[in-house]
C-alpha cells in the first residue's frame, strides 16, 4: 500500500480522486501511446496536428503534444506495472441447437462461432454479416427486440471494438448476444432499418466509443456535447483525461475533476 | 343511462371531493414541523462520520489500518499515522474525512475492524464553507457542532 | 382564401431542459404547426455523469453505490440487478433468506416509484391533490428503507453475494401494516383520478404505441405492457426466487396513456400481494453467501436484466479477471423507453406532450447516467 504518498498533515484529500492502489493496473505504458497516433476520426481537433504524416521536418514524430500532460498525468503510477499480464481466455463452452444449426446453414462462414457462457448463448460473426444476422433473426426467427448495443474495447487486441448486440424473442423466451470484432476506423453498418431502437444506442456506441455506423440517419452525440473531443470509454482515455478545452471554455472552470 | 346521470350529476366529482375532505381531518395531517419537531431516525441512519473514543480511557479506538481509506469509492478518507518507537505499534495521527464528496455509502464502516469509524444519525450537515466539510479528527472524535446560522 | 396575412408558420419551441413537466434536465425541441406536433427531438446528457467510466476504475464491490444514484426513485432495484448480474459472472447465488428480503425491498420499490410518478403524472395533468397523497404513503416505504439499512433513497440495500444488514425487528411486520393500509390508498387514488372525466378525457387515445411499434422501439415495462403484450421478466425469467410467488401481469389492450395508468394502478396491487406473500415466508439462514473479501470473477461476461419499475434494466458485465469491472454496460429502461417519445408525440397537441413525458415515466439521472 503506497502510504507514504499520502499527504501527512489535514490537507484536503482533493487530487487523490483516482483509487490509490489499483490492484492490477490495466493500462501499460504502450497503450497510452498508441492512441495518440491513431488521432481519434473527430474532425475537430485544432491544436493535434495529424499524427500520420512521416515526411514532416520534425524530427521526433511522437505522440502529439496536445495529449501528452493528460496521458501522462493519467499513466504516471502503471508505468511501473507495464507487464501485461496474458489475459486468461473466456472458458466458453460450445453452442447448439437448432437455432445454430439453422443460422449456419444460412450464412456459413461469416459466422465464426457458436458459445454459451454462464448459461447464456452468444455467436461472433464477421463484420459485415451483423445486420443480416439480425435481419433473419428478426424475420425467421422471431427474435424482434434488440435490447442493446453497445461495445468494449480492447486496445491490445489487432481488432480493439467488440459491437456487442443482444437480441430477444418474445415468443421463444429467449436471450442471445451477437458480437462483431472491428478495427480502428471500420464502419459497420447500422442496423437502424431493422430495429428503430438501434438509433440512439448505436449514437451512444458512437458518443462513447467513436465507432461510426455507415448509413445511421443521424450519427452524432448524444450524452456529451457536441464539441467533445475524446471518446471517455475507450480505456487509453482515463478517469482523470478527460476534455479540459471544453470544460474551460464552456463552464469557466479550470477542471471538471 | 346510468353514465349520462353520472355525467349530470358529476358524480366522479364529488366522489373526488369526498376523499379530498376527509383528508382535512385533523387527524390526517402528517406534516412535520421540522425545526422545532425533530423526526425520528432510523438507528441504522448514515449519516455524519464520527470516530469513537474507548469511553474508559478516552484513547481512539482507531487502529490506523487504513483499511477505511481503501474501502471507500470515493477515496475520501486519508488517515495519518506514524509508528510508535516503544511499542512498535501504528498509531493515529490525523484523520480527514471530506464529507462534500462523501455518498454515505457505508463502505467503509463495513470495513472498520474495530468499529471506530461510524456514520451516525445526525444529518444536520450544512456548512457555509466549502472546507467546512472537510472534518479533521478533532471534529470526528467531538462530532460536528451544530451550525451557527447566519440570519 | 389564399391571403398571406393568415398563412401559418411552422414553429420550433424549445422545452426544457428547466421545465416542471419533463422531470429533470430534459430539454425536448418541439416542431408545431398551430397546436399540432409536428416532430420532436430529445436533448440529452445534461446529468451525464459517465458512470460507465466509474465502473472501470473502482472494484466490483465499490461500484454498487454508485448504480444507486441512476435511477433514484428505483435504487433497489438498479442495485438488486447490478449484484444479479456479478454473482451470475461469479457463479454464486444469494441464500434464500436473502433472496426473500431482496423481493420485499424490490417490490417495496416498486411501489415507491410507480407512486412518484402518480403523484407528479397528476400533477402534471392539473390534480394536484395525489401527489401529496402519494408522497405521504411513499414515506412509509422510505421509512422501511431507512430503518433497514440506514439510506432513505440511495439505499445500498444489498451487497453481492446477498445482503449487508438483517433484517431489523419489526421488519415484518411494518411490511404487513404497509401493506394493510396501502391497499386503501390505491383505491383512494382510484376514486380520485380512474373515473375522473378530466383525468379520462386528457389520457384516453393519448400517446399509442402498438405492441408492434412497442418492440420495434424496445420500449419494455409498463408501457409494453398497456400495449396487450403480457411479458413481464419476473415471469419469463425469474429471478431472485421471484418464481415462487402468486402473482399476475396486468394487460391492457390500447397502448395509450390511461391504459399505462391503470396497468401501473394494477402493478402496485400486484407488489403488494408479492409482499405479503413474501413476509409471510422469509426462510431463516444466513444472508450472505460465500464470496470473499476480495471480489474477483473469473475471465468472462454476462448479461442481466430485472424488471425494474420503469421496464428491462439490464447490466452487462465483462470481467478480466481482475479485481475490478473491465466493462460495466448498463441498459437504461428510460433511455430505450424515452427513444419513443417521437413516435408518441406525432400528431398530438402541445398539452398533450405533458402527459405524454409522463407517461414515459422516465429519470434522467438514469437517461443520461
Ligand atoms: S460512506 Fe462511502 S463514500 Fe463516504 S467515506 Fe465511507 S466509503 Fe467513502
Ligand atoms: S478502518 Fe477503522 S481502524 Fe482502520 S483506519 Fe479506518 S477507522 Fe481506523
Amino acid at each position: 500500500m503506497p502510504d507514504d504518498t499520502k499527504p501527512e498533515g489535514a490537507s484536503a484529500p482533493e487530487p487523490t480522486s483516482e483509487p490509490a492502489a489499483k490492484p492490477g493496473a490495466e493500462q501499460p505504458a504502450p497503450a497510452e501511446a498508441q492512441p495518440a497516433a491513431e488521432a481519434a476520426p473527430a474532425a475537430s481537433a485544432p491544436e493535434k496536428p495529424p499524427a500520420a504524416p512521416a515526411a514532416g521536418g520534425q524530427p521526433a514524430p511522437k505522440p502529439a503534444p496536445a495529449a501528452k500532460p493528460a496521458a501522462a498525468a493519467g499513466a504516471a503510477k502503471p508505468a511501473a506495472a507495464a507487464a501485461p499480464k496474458a489475459p486468461a481466455a473466456m472458458a466458453a463452452t460450445p453452442w447448439e441447437s437448432d437455432l445454430t444449426r439453422a443460422l449456419k446453414e444460412e450464412f456459413g462462414d461469416q459466422i465464426l462461432d457458436f458459445s454459451s457462457y454462464a448459461g447464456q448463448n452468444f455467436l461472433a460473426a464477421k463484420p459485415e454479416a451483423a445486420v443480416p444476422i439480425l435481419e433473419s433473426l428478426k424475420e425467421i426467427h422471431d427474435f424482434d427486440y434488440l435490447v442493446d448495443v453497445t461495445a468494449v474495447h480492447w486496445p491490445d487486441k489487432p481488432e480493439p471494438f467488440e459491437i456487442v448486440y443482444i437480441v430477444y424473442s418474445f415468443a421463444r423466451n429467449e436471450r442471445i448476444r451477437m458480437k462483431i470484432r472491428i478495427p480502428e476506423g471500420y464502419k459497420p453498418r447500422t442496423a437502424v432499418p431493422v430495429h428503430l431502437t438501434a438509433n440512439w444506442l448505436e449514437r451512444e456506441v458512437y458518443d462513447m466509443f467513436g465507432v461510426e455506423f455507415e448509413g445511421h440517419p443521424d450519427m452524432r452525440r448524444i450524452l456529451l456535447p457536441e464539441e467533445w473531443e475524446t471518446f471517455p470509454l475507450r480505456k487509453e482515455n482515463s478517469i482523470l483525461k478527460m476534455d479540459q478545452h471544453w470544460v474551460q471554455e464552456n463552464l469557466g472552470i479550470e477542471s471538471g475533476q | 343511462m346510468k353514465q349520462l346521470l353520472r355525467k349530470v350529476f358529476l358524480a366522479d366529482l364529488i366522489e373526488g371531493l369526498r376523499v379530498t375532505f376527509r383528508h382535512q381531518h385533523p387527524k390526517q395531517i402528517v406534516t412535520e414541523q421540522y425545526p422545532q419537531e425533530r423526526p425520528k431516525i432510523g438507528e441504522r441512519y448514515r449519516g455524519a462520520p464520527r470516530l469513537n473514543i474507548n469511553p474508559d480511557n478516552g484513547e481512539t479506538l482507531c487502529i490506523a489500518c487504513d483499511l477505511c481509506a481503501l474501502a471507500c469509492p470515493e477515496n475520501l478518507i486519508v488517515v495519518g499515522w506514524e509508528r510508535n518507537p516503544e511499542t512498535k505499534k501504528k498509531e493515529l495521527v490525523t484523520f480527514t474525512y471530506d464529507i462534500s464528496r462523501c455518498m454515505f455509502c457505508g463502505l467503509c464502516e463495513d470495513a472498520c475492524p474495530v468499529d471506530a469509524l461510524e456514520l451516525t444519525q445526525d444529518f444536520e450537515m450544512a456548512s457555509y464553507t466549502r472546507e467546512g466539510a472537510i472534518l479533521d479528527r478533532q471534529t470526528l472524535e467531538n462530532g460536528l457542532l451544530p451550525t451557527r446560522y447566519r440570519f | 382564401m389564399a391571403d398571406t396575412f393568415l398563412d401559418s408558420t411552422e414553429l420550433v419551441l424549445n422545452m426544457g431542459p428547466q421545465h416542471p413537466s419533463t422531470h429533470g434536465v430534459l430539454r425536448v425541441i418541439l416542431k408545431l404547426d398551430g397546436e399540432r406536433v409536428l416532430g420532436t427531438e430529445c436533448v440529452i446528457g445534461y446529468l451525464h455523469r459517465g458512470v460507465e467510466k466509474i465502473a472501470e476504475n473502482r472494484t466490483w464491490q465499490m461500484f454498487a453505490p454508485y448504480v444507486d444514484r441512476m435511477d433514484y426513485v428505483a435504487a433497489v432495484s438498479n442495485g438488486l440487478g447490478y449484484c444479479l448480474a456479478v454473482e451470475k459472472l461469479l457463479g454464486v447465488e444469494a441464500p434464500p433468506r436473502a433472496q426473500a428480503v431482496r423481493v420485499i425491498l424490490t417490490e417495496l420499490n416498486r411501489i415507491a416509484s410507480h407512486l412518484l410518478w402518480l403523484g407528479t403524472h397528476a400533477l402534471d395533468i392539473g390534480a394536484i391533490t395525489p401527489l401529496f397523497y402519494c408522497m405521504r404513503e411513499r414515506e412509509y416505504v422510505l421509512n422501511i428503507y431507512e430503518k433497514y439499512c440506514g439510506a432513505r433513497l440511495t439505499t445500498h440495500a444489498f451487497r453481492i453475494g446477498g445482503l449487508q444488514y438483517e433484517t431489523y425487528e419489526g421488519f415484518e411486520k411494518e411490511c404487513l401494516e404497509f401493506c394493510d393500509l396501502f391497499e386503501k390508498k390505491i383505491d383512494e387514488y382510484e376514486e380520485l383520478l380512474t373515473g375522473n372525466r378530466i383525468w379520462q378525457q386528457r389520457l384516453t387515445g393519448v400517446g399509442i404505441l402498438t405492441a408492434e411499434d412497442c418492440k420495434e422501439y424496445g420500449v419494455t415495462g409498463p408501457m409494453l405492457r398497456a400495449a396487450g403484450v403480457k411479458w413481464d421478466i419476473r415471469k419469463a425469467q425469474p429471478y431472485s426466487g421471484y418464481e415462487k410467488y402468486d402473482f399476475e401481469i396486468p394487460v391492457r389492450e390500447n397502448g395509450d396513456t390511461y391504459d399505462r395508468y391503470i396497468v401501473r394502478m394494477q402493478e402496485m396491487r400486484q407488489s403488494v400481494r408479492i409482499v405479503r406473500q413474501a413476509v409471510a415466508d422469509i426462510p431463516a439462514g444466513p444472508i450472505l453467501a460465500k464470496v470473499g473479501k476480495v471480489i474477483k470473477p473469473p475471465v468472462g461476461e454476462a448479461y442481466v436484466s430485472i424488471e425494474a419499475p420503469k421496464g428491462e434494466l439490464g447490466y452487462y458485465v465483462v470481467s478480466d479477471g481482475s479485481t475490478q469491472p473491465y466493462r460495466v454496460r448498463i441498459r437504461p429502461p428510460s433511455f430505450v423507453n424515452l427513444q419513443a417519445l417521437d413516435k408518441m408525440c406525432r400528431g398530438a397537441l402541445v398539452a398533450d406532450v405533458v402527459a405524454i413525458i409522463g407517461t414515459t415515466d422516465i429519470v434522467l439521472g438514469e437517461v443520461d447516467r
